[in-house]
């Protein structure tokens, strides 16, 4: 593969914006980043039976990539004289468990449009995050039986593939990464933390382009079974009817429905997407993560409010600034209400001037991913000057916020926010500016 | 079970297991290595022989053969001894 390397080597020197020069995506509701935005404006829930060999149940809703095919799907970003790229993806993809299917393709989506594969930097100068852990659980649970039975016949590939830094090694042989890598985890807030550190690499100039994955969360029963008696998992009611038992903000919210995806940004400096001379998406002004000091997974409203406020501190803004929120908005009663009064207490009078929805309306609660889907949802939003729907909310928990409707609306917006709240007190928020 | 059937098993694992191979080219006087398989590929290619044939054989064993018929030759040995 040709290596037009254009960037000299700027080792740690403050860099004054980070901008987004590519996207990626597999979820329940599209296979890449123009199915994701029409089921966006469409307002198409991904949401439906898990498992159609098994009866209806509370365990067996949620928004899957079952129909995913990994080996469609790496083609279609591919043009043929790509085919090194294409063999390598195919060949790290071959016999790896869903989930890291899922980190490559969305990866291989997005480096492509960045232009990395033409007009790449220096391999030393890109960095790459997984976002996410625990990505291995549903991978594990499949295996089990036959462990029991038989442990000499486990694959010598277990011992690798377990591991969440599998996903890293994996795209990082692919795309020639050697800068900075690593995994962070941060429960349901693990997308917004990968960004910020992606952000953090690059403004302090330790590297120029970071690929920040938000990885599929591949559940098994027991992970299911848990979220159920701890009574976090809606579908209580509407067990039997899919399509309305993910219901974010409204007065019928009872938990949240798991939700597939995997998603990938690829964040550069600014300095180096003009040199490359590609386009700029959107640019990530700033973010902020703050821990409540709680180990149960209750959500707390001053931590939440705190790290909007710091985030928008951190983007050099005002809460004036701000015109569109994409809510963490999980369809958990207690998360929703807390959410709500986080968002009047930072934004008071400026509520009337921004529209908020949640993305999990649509896609569900995609867990260690959502950061990163959901900052997706908010640049295509940006670009395409609309709002997608709020799904199933029939009866808003609050007149106080300006919530989306049950349709997309054409609305040019500039700058949003994206919310992400973790258990274990985890809160998490980052800024989105449309364009440069 | 005849030293050819075990053969054909080990070389589905292998056609499963290494990237880019042409079938044509897995013979049993070529090593399993200069078929473009790596170490893990190698151990993965015999476990999953061994799983076909309800066998369980100490990976060391495996350590000083030359090519694929050796391993060929060990697992056929193996199977006698010890298979159903």
């Amino acid at each position: 593969m040709k290596r037009n390397l254009l960037l000299e080597s700027s080792q740690n020197t403050q860099c004054e914006k980070v901008v987004i020069t590519g996207m990626g995506i597999i979820s329940s509701i599209g296979k890449d980043l123009a199915e994701f935005e029409e089921s966006l404006k469409a307002g198409r829930s991904g949401i439906g039976i898990l498992n159609s060999s098994n009866k209806p149940s509370q365990s067996n809703i949620g928004a899957s990539v079952s129909d995913f095919s990994f080996e469609t799907k790496v083609k279609s970003h591919l043009q043929p004289e790509y085919n090194e790229l294409l063999k390598g993806a195919l060949n790290l993809g071959k016999r790896a468990p869903v989930s890291v299917k899922c980190s490559i393709a969305s990866a291989v989506e997005a480096w492509i449009m960045a232009r990395l594969h033409e007009k790449q930097v220096y391999g030393r100068r890109t960095g790459i995050i997984i976002a996410g852990s625990n990505l291995s659980c549903g991978y594990q649970y499949g295996l089990y039986k036959d462990f029991v039975d038989a442990p000499e016949y486990l694959s010598p590939t277990y011992a690798m593939y377990f591991m969440d830094t599998d996903h890293l090694a994996a795209v990082s042989q692919l795309l020639g990464i050697h800068g900075e890598g690593y995994t962070t985890g941060g429960a349901s807030a693990s997308g917004n933390v990968g960004i910020i550190n992606g952000y953090r690499l690059i403004k302090n100039g330790i590297v120029d382009v970071c690929v920040v994955i938000g990885a599929m969360a591949d559940l098994s029963p027991m992970e299911i079974q848990g979220f159920i008696n701890i009574g976090a998992l809606g579908g209580k009611k509407y067990w039997s009817k899919p399509e309305s038992a993910c219901r974010p903000f409204d007065i019928e919210h009872e938990g949240f429905i798991y939700g597939q995806a995997a998603a990938c940004l690829v964040l550069e400096s600014y300095n180096s997407a003009l040199i490359r001379d590609v386009p700029v998406l959107a640019e990530i002004m700033g973010g902020a993560i703050v821990i409540d000091g709680n180990r149960k997974p209750d959500p707390n409203e001053e931590g939440e409010a705190a790290a909007m406020r710091h985030a928008i501190e951190s983007a050099g803004l005002q809460k004036e600034d701000i015109d569109y929120i994409n809510a963490h908005g999980s369809a958990s009663p207690l998360g929703d209400s807390t959410e709500v009064g986080a968002i009047k207490s930072v934004f008071k009078e400026c509520l009337s001037n921004i529209y908020v929805n949640s993305t999990k309306s649509l896609t569900g609660h995609c867990l260690f991913s959502a950061g990163v889907v959901e900052a997706v949802s908010t640049i295509i939003q940006l670009r395409g000057g609309f709002i997608h729907p709020n799904l199933n909310l029939d009866n808003p928990i609050s007149t106080d916020i300006c919530f989306a409707g049950r349709e997309s609306i054409n609305k040019e917006s500039n700058i949003g926010m994206s919310n992400s709240f973790g258990f274990g007190g985890i809160n998490s928020s980052i800024i989105i500016k449309k364009g440069v | 079970m005849d030293k050819n059937e075990i053969f054909n098993i080990v070389k589905r694992s292998i056609m499963e297991i290494v990237p880019d191979i042409d079938e044509k080219d897995i013979c049993p006087e070529i090593s399993m290595k200069d078929l473009g398989a790596n170490s893990v590929d190698r151990m993965d290619i015999i476990i999953q022989s061994m799983k076909e044939l309800e066998i369980k054989v100490p990976m060391v064993e495996f350590g000083n053969l030359k090519n694929i018929q050796g391993v060929v030759d060990l697992l056929y040995e193996k199977k006698l001894t010890f298979g159903k």
